[in-house]
């Protein structure tokens, strides 16, 4: 005991720090790079791929659709999406053909002598065209998925106020710093892979449908991830398994920033159409929400991005009755995929700015506003669950408004300058019955000397899982960190824990970890000190032929999830938080500044307080170039600004002091990995409200935008 | 074309096209803590020092290098100690793809008597990008490894 709470210093961190550490990329090769041949079209039929008489192509390995020996399906939920195209091209950047050389130059030249054909048809750019049925792209009304819900009565309307808004959120590029990276091993006609990923069992089921076999998966250290790194993976790992076993060589894919940005997925870009009613005190009685997220050309995971928005469009507040409709649609553009928040930035964006647009309408604090519909033993979710948080969510509440001296400043206010606020939550793990599906597991196995080595799937990626887990497992053993051994996963040799995804780590998988080191506990001899702990473990061994200590989830008996109807606990537990921004426009420039920024947040149990603090600063940090910075230009179906110059994210000096606090409300933890990004665009655009009175519905919030709007 | 030049205090002769990035021909050598992040000298994640003055080996070509002096982290473990200890120690580092750079950054700074204030920092820190701290922590274990 007593390693909880404690900042023990990454496990990773001198090796990063003297830049020993060997990402996919440094790691020695000795075969051929590969390269995607992609569409130059956003839709169409390829009529004919010719390669140049006079370019000598006899040296390089050449992959289509037909060396697929399994299915030509990326199995992720709808099964829409070819590895290579085969006849169909949906979207500018879909990947036709694979090459591979020895020389990264030769391949170029090689692409240059290639010309794809195409009959280009009619293709679905915007959300608004595929809402439209401009076309049909996608089944008979562009729609990968509807999913509606209703709880509550209507109240009696004619005494009520209404407000009608419509709220925009943007793509949003991950920018891992290390791009997407693969290798392919060929050895004794057998392929392994090693590479930069979130998700190694993911990547196992892809190529078990591409080949019919299962394949060995290694993860290598990951460069940053995000989500962008979760189903994306498997679509290198693919392309370099082709081509390895083809040319019988090792073979790499390294994209270069590009490549990443411009065909790499997205956060989904969503269009959120509220209409609420609520009393002259702002007290809410009916929440009606319409929702449209463009899903880009294939749906990848938009099903439960988009289960995940609903679970968060109406926050935690009191209200007697909600209506959600949503819709998810096709359009010709690079599928959209995983990001951190996966649908909570989206939905916290909208619900929170609308909550400050009823207080304006009423002249009332946003404060006040928030206060007045918080949430009690009575209220119910938009699913229909009874609001277990609540008490926890006041206190949030409470903390944060108090603690950054809100409601004074807000007073206060000088010209240019304001202080905007959002409370709100995210649900940890899952969505509804999807840890049940995940059926995770996790192994601990005690060796002869003592050591405990944790075998699991999941990854660390920056968050501090190869420290964070350990630190538990030590914690639960009471032997130091030392002892406990976690290796990169090979899904050779781990238990599936499932993805490293849906702030699921620490909570799901760190309590199964839990679980299983209590299991150690109850079967050895008590020790009091690591000398007998090491007598009783040889005692142990030597009496037991497994060495192997086992736990698998099973969903707690209090969580209800009816997915028909779509009711009950959308998650196993909720993280709470409120954050808040001050700004200041310049005005002359018009850029925003973020002045200051506080972020209150109760995650249960805190396990590292540095690396729980870093999760939040680097949250933080994305939401405020979310709100202010980050913006994917798309042109004809095509992203304009594929390079670091164009598509900005912010630097040192773009960013506040940020101010974090913690509540620990809990014996257990709760996710935190992408809590600290569903808020601080709807904090600070409620904080331009406050500076200049102007109400923005739509970020990035850029200074041409400021301009417009303030003329 | 031949270039004759030194890396890591060890003389090199390399027959390179003089139009190769530095950044290949370093990593080529088994040198790998400069990353390519963005091939465009956004990110800093290549930075090494060349003739005593960091700089983006993506944007530097094999031809710049000859007679050259080039120091990557590698070549300055010993001298990057205090930083990259306060780098491990405040939090300063998660996915580590950036902290080469950033490591021999806040060396530069710090090395260079740079101020100790945050605001002035942060702008020293404005030519290397991090995805996943929000850099407050980095400010941090620069500001700590300053006397």
């Amino acid at each position: 005991m007593g390693l909880i709470g404690k900042s023990l210093k990454r496990v990773d961190a001198s090796s990063k720090a003297d830049g020993s550490l060997k990402y996919t990329d440094d790691l020695e090769f000795n075969g051929r790079h590969g390269l995607v041949v992609r569409s130059q079209i956003a839709y169409g039929k390829i009529t004919s791929i010719k390669y140049e008489d006079k370019f000598d192509f006899s040296d390089f390995t050449i992959v289509d659709y037909r060396d697929i020996d399994g299915e030509n399906v990326n199995p992720i939920l709808m099964d829409d999406q070819p590895f290579l195209a085969q006849n169909i091209v949906r979207f500018i950047g879909e990947p036709i053909l694979l090459l591979a050389h020895k020389s990264k130059k030769a391949l170029n030249e090689a692409q240059q002598n290639i010309y794809i054909e195409y009959e280009e048809f009619e293709a679905i750019l915007t959300l608004e065209d595929s809402q439209d049925v401009k076309n049909v792209i996608f089944g008979d009304d562009n729609v990968y998925k509807t999913i509606n819900t209703q709880k509550g009565e209507e109240p009696n309307y004619s005494e009520l106020n209404v407000l009608e808004k419509t709220y925009y959120t943007p793509h949003q590029e991950q920018l891992y710093l290390e791009p997407q990276s693969m290798i392919a091993r060929y050895s004794n006609e057998k392929v392994k892979i090693i590479g930069s990923m979130q998700c190694p069992f993911y990547v196992e089921s892809a190529l078990e449908s591409l080949t019919g076999q299962k394949i060995e998966i290694e993860q290598a250290p990951t460069g940053g991830a995000f989500g962008g790194k979760e189903d994306y993976p498997s679509l290198m790992a693919a392309y370099v398994y082709l081509l390895s076993k083809k040319s019988k060589q090792d073979v790499k894919i390294v994209y270069d920033r590009v490549e990443d940005i411009a065909f790499t997925t997205k956060r989904h870009p969503t269009k959120m159409k509220f209409k609420s009613h609520f009393d002259s005190y702002g007290k809410l009685h009916s929440l009606n929400i319409d929702i449209s997220i463009d899903g880009g050309a294939y749906s990848t995971l938009t099903p439960v991005v988009q289960a995940r928005t609903i679970l968060h469009i109406a926050g935690f507040y009191d209200c007697e009755f909600i209506k959600v409709t949503s819709n998810s649609y096709a359009t010709n553009t690079p599928p959209n995929g995983a990001f951190r928040g996966f649908g909570a930035p989206q939905a916290i964006f909208a619900i929170e700015r609308h909550m400050d647009d009823i207080a304006r309408r009423l002249d009332v604090s946003p404060s006040k506003i928030r206060e007045i519909n918080l949430p009690t033993a009575d209220s119910t979710s938009v699913t229909n669950a009874k609001i277990d948080e609540y008490k926890r969510v006041k206190n949030i509440f409470n903390l944060a408004r108090e603690k950054s001296d809100f409601d004074k400043k807000r007073l206060d206010k000088r010209q240019n300058r304001g202080i905007g606020m959002a409370l709100f939550m995210h649900g940890g793990g899952f969505t509804g019955i999807g840890e049940t599906f995940l059926d995770s597991e996790v192994w601990l196995d005690l060796h002869k000397s003592g050591e405990v080595e944790i075998k699991i799937s999941s990854v660390e990626m920056g968050q501090g899982a190869l420290t964070v887990l350990p630190q538990i497992v030590a914690d639960t053993l009471n032997l130091p960190l030392s002892m406990i051994i976690y290796k990169n996963p090979n899904t050779f040799n781990v238990a599936n824990s499932g993805p490293t995804v849906a702030s699921r780590t620490v909570m799901i998988v760190g309590e199964l970890l839990i679980q299983t080191a209590k299991k150690i506990l109850n079967a050895l001899d008590k020790y009091e000190n690591i000398q007998e702990y090491k007598e009783v473990v040889s005692k142990y061994l030597n009496a037991n032929s497994s060495k192997r200590f086992t736990s698998k989830y099973k969903k707690p008996s209090y969580i209800k999830w009816d997915e028909d109807k779509f009711y009950g606990n959308g998650y196993d537990g909720y993280s709470l938080a409120c954050y808040i921004a001050e700004v200041e426009v310049d005005p002359i420039t018009y850029q925003v500044k973020v002045t200051d920024f506080y972020a209150y947040q109760d995650v249960g149990k805190v396990i590292n307080p540095t690396l729980a603090q870093g999760q939040v600063e680097g949250g933080v940090a994305q939401g405020i170039g979310f709100a202010l910075y980050e913006r994917v230009v798309m042109e004809s179906g095509k992203i304009k600004n594929s390079h670091l110059t164009d598509y900005v994210i912010p630097m040192a000096s773009d960013l506040p002091k940020i101010e974090v606090g913690f509540i620990q409300s809990d014996e257990k933890a709760k996710g935190l990995g992408e809590l600290p990004m569903n808020a601080p665009a709807a904090a600070i655009a409620n904080a331009l409200a406050n500076a200049i009175d102007v109400e923005f519905d739509t970020i990035p919030i850029t200074p041409e935008i400021v301009e417009q709007r303030c003329r | 074309m031949q270039i004759r030049c030194n890396i890591n205090h060890k003389e090199y002769n390399l027959e390179v096209e003089a139009t190769s990035r530095v950044l290949d021909v370093i990593r080529e050598l088994g040198i790998t803590s400069p990353k390519e992040g963005c091939g465009e000298g956004e990110c800093g994640a290549c930075s090494i020092f060349f003739n005593g003055k960091l700089v983006n080996s993506c944007l530097l070509l094999a031809g710049q290098i000859q007679n050259a002096k080039i120091l990557t982290l590698e070549g300055l473990y010993e001298e990057t100690k205090i930083v990259r200890e306060n780098f491990e120690t405040t939090g300063a580092i998660q996915c580590g793809f950036c902290t080469s750079g950033f490591v021999l950054r806040s060396y530069d700074y710090v090395k260079e008597s740079g101020v100790k204030d945050e605001q002035s920092v942060k702008d020293a820190l404005d030519g290397n990008l991090c995805r996943c701290t929000g850099y407050q922590k980095i400010v941090d274990a620069v500001i700590k490894s300053m006397a």
